[in-house]
């Protein structure tokens, strides 16, 4: 009974099966917390209001899943997981990055504060497909105010590489890992995630979303992907990070970690300090910003949280995500989130949003507005090899509609594609260029910085890389275990899973039952 | 098999908040050692806002529940003496029926020492619960006083969480193999213990060497 499930024959593929398995644990650990979403097993449309709290949840009490038994641990129902896992399933072992998003509705309360649109819909139309989670409809596609709050990163990375994640560790690796004790320790790490996801601060925000009854101001989103949207070093100075110890295996070492925002909450104690005026002509053509960015430190506190946010979200309108805080205070739960090491210093920091153009203290590389480079500490420098000026362009911007009437700085993300519910996988690696390429004409307006220029280059790049995503095709099967980061990172693999089912059927079979998701309507009550 | 040792953090506690403070590390601790097939359960504590998860098993509970009784029993017997609680794992080598050993023979693997520093009541104050140090204070700077003392605990709380799971991921050669594993947890018992500070560490020298301690005895 205390074995692991899978019953594979050989020890490579045994392992194989723990590693995939160790990962759609991880991920239904994490969604299974912040994604306030009904189990498909009492799926209403409000029934959020009423799901009971989770202080007296426990998983499901019908009888036991088959995805139960691996690594001992009966989850509750997560249509949001087993949806995205089904698609990662069919990759082979590519990193997989879960970002857990505050979305901010547009209160309605409080009309005064309600924005503009313009350059606020368009970061989140990239995004809104990715929101699983979360109910859309509510918040429709109405300006909406989105703070990545949490970014788990999940990875296996291959021995041959001699590229390892993280570098914390610094753990002696014992060549000869076995199938068991990979199993074991998978599992304890499973333990230890799960325990860990309920003490960041974002579990608050989840809790009180799903066991309030009051008005909801915000949702939690999700997206998974393969590769993400790099954060700033500054944004990033704002986070706290969690490393799990990595697990080895013989082939290479499962690696987790969390980069988290400590306060999610807590609004007061972010000042209003001016960014650098060195940044502020690149991107924030907006006549919004001016005034706004002079705006007295004492009306973005608490006092007025309703107006001053939204005031700041116009200044840095790209910005969407520093601008939340505030408001967050007439939400349900006010309370701050205290975390284990609270990080309150340099919130202001990440005013200055990474991913649409690289302020000036930004990118090492070029490649750090590629969405690799947030994996800095990760090996993911290993995106660098590709072929930067690759001439076409990827196939998203033209997908993206909305941009064109908006004014041209403020399209920028606009230029995210239109929610394509059909393939959330597979659409993912298109984000972060997208984001880039819109932006480039008014980048050419404003007087050109280095900085800029990056930008300009790191243009060209992604989307040569998003060329590759379309073009690379499958990895080779024998891979799977030795993955090199290089490859393992690269995006073409969410484009392989139509082939190489690498895995077992055999002992899959029970489990891709459970998986079968619909593409077309993630909410489907009856996914599982 | 080697055997780890966790020196938790000592938290500084009152009587009334003994219960909670003990529920959540001690199941937090068995959580994790709980590698049999769990359907972990939620609980948000009450003075707190931590959520911390149990094994979703009642005579666990019920067992935990026990010891901290006994805890708190021992506490207020000695409310002079730092009074330590401890979760060791064990497992059980094979008994053999010897002469002079029919007993199972434990071989322990881990020894989790939970440390509070219980704050002593004022006997015969009136106000319930709250903090002894409160004299002269108005009431508000004694709520105040109260208020930052619970957060600096609720900290101190969480960074004993997350010392534990520190802990369980830095430290994995030593649990045995889940093979061997019989039920949810491993063979485990909780042990309380009170001495004087200076007798404390021989007091946890002693207890890792099996001998029976004057004051083990409830």
């Amino acid at each position: 009974m205390a074995s692991y499930p899978g019953n594979t024959q050989s020890e490579p593929a045994k392992m194989e099966q723990i590693i995939t398995e160790f990962f759609a644990k991880s991920l239904h650990i994490i969604l299974e917390s912040r994604s306030p979403y009904v189990s498909s097993r009492n799926f209403s449309g409000e029934q959020v209001l009423s799901s009971p709290s989770p202080s007296s949840s426990t998983s499901s009490s019908s009888s036991l899943m088959p995805r139960d038994r691996w690594f001992n641990l009966a989850l509750r129902d997560c249509p949001a997981a087993l949806e995205n896992i089904d698609f990662w399933r069919q990759s082979n072992l590519e990193p997989m990055i879960v970002d857990v998003i505050l979305v901010q509705r547009p209160n309605d309360w409080d009309p005064l504060n309600f924005s503009p649109k313009g350059g606020l819909v368009r970061a989140s139309s990239g995004k809104e497909r990715y929101y699983y989670g979360s109910d859309n409809d509510e918040f429709g596609c109405e300006a909406k105010n989105e703070k990545i709050i949490e970014r788990w990163v999940l990875q296996y990375e291959s021995k041959k590489s001699g590229v390892y994640c993280g570098g914390s560790s610094g753990s002696k690796r014992s060549s000869c890992t076995s199938s068991n004790v990979l199993y074991k320790k998978s599992t304890l790490l499973l333990r230890s995630l799960y325990s860990t996801v309920r003490l960041l601060p974002a579990y608050k925000l989840f809790r009180d979303l799903i066991s309030s009854a009051q008005i909801r101001l915000y949702n939690l989103g999700h997206r998974v992907s393969s590769f993400v949207e790099p954060f700033t070093r500054r944004e990033e100075a704002d986070m706290q990070r969690f490393v799990f110890t990595p697990v080895d295996t013989s082939c290479g070492r499962l690696c987790l970690s969390v980069l988290y925002r400590s306060s999610v909450l807590d609004v007061n104690s972010e000042p209003s300090t001016p960014i650098s005026p060195q940044i502020i002509p690149e991107y924030v053509g907006s006549p919004l910003a001016e005034p706004l960015k002079r705006f007295p430190s004492g009306l973005i506190s608490q006092s007025t949280p309703s107006s001053s946010p939204f005031g700041r979200r116009h200044s840095w309108s790209y910005d969407l995500y520093r601008a939340s805080p505030p408001s967050m205070n007439p939400s349900p739960s006010p309370s701050p989130s205290p975390s284990p090491s609270p990080t309150y210093s340099e919130p202001h920091a990440a005013k200055q949003r990474p991913h649409r153009l690289p302020p000036t203290g930004l990118p090492r590389h070029l490649h750090d507005e590629t969405p690799a480079a947030d994996m800095k500490s990760s090996g993911y420098d290993e995106y660098l090899p590709f072929p930067m000026f690759s001439p076409s362009p990827s196939p998203s911007p033209p997908t993206n509609p909305p941009g064109g009437h908006i004014s041209k700085v403020l399209s920028r993300s606009e230029s995210a594609p239109v929610s394509i519910p059909a393939s959330k996988l597979r659409s993912t690696p298109a984000l972060p260029n997208n984001k880039l390429i819109a932006p480039l004409p008014p980048m050419k307006a404003t007087p050109l910085t280095v900085s800029k220029q990056v930008a300009h280059s790191g243009l060209h790049q992604t989307s040569s890389r998003v060329d590759k995503l379309f073009s690379f095709s499958k990895d080779e099967p024998g891979k799977m275990l030795g993955l090199k980061p290089s490859s393992s990172t690269s995006p073409s693999k969410s484009f392989s899973r139509s082939s190489n089912r690498l895995l077992f059927p055999d002992d899959y079979d029970e489990f891709s039952g459970a998986f079968i998701v619909d593409d077309d309507d993630m909410m489907d009550p009856g996914s599982r | 098999m080697n055997c780890e040792v966790c020196q938790l953090k000592e938290l500084d506690v009152e009587h009334f908040e003994i219960r909670e403070v003990l529920r959540c590390i001690l199941h937090t601790i068995l959580f994790h050692r709980a590698l049999g097939l769990v359907r972990p359960k939620d609980v948000d504590l009450e003075l707190f806002e931590i959520t911390y998860v149990q094994c979703g098993d009642a005579e666990l509970e019920r067992k935990v529940d026990e010891k901290i009784d006994q805890f708190i029993d021992r506490v207020e017997k000695h409310p002079n003496k730092k009074t330590q609680i401890c979760i060791s794992l064990y497992e059980v080598k094979n008994k053999q029926a010897t002469w002079f050993t029919n007993k199972v023979e434990r071989h322990h693997w881990e020894y989790w020492y939970i440390n509070l520093n219980v704050a002593q009541h004022p006997k015969g104050h009136s106000s319930k619960s709250h903090s002894s140090k409160v004299v002269v204070d108005p009431e508000d700077t004694a709520a105040e006083a109260r208020r930052a003392r619970r957060a600096a605990l609720e900290t101190s709380l969480r960074d004993v969480l997350f010392q534990i799971i520190r802990f369980v991921n830095e430290k994995k050669d030593h649990v045995p193999s889940i093979q061997n594993l019989d039920g949810m947890l491993f063979p485990y018992e909780i042990t309380i213990s009170s001495s004087s500070d200076s007798a404390f560490g021989m007091d946890m020298f002693k207890r890792m060497l099996q001998t029976g301690h004057p004051t083990m005895l409830s």
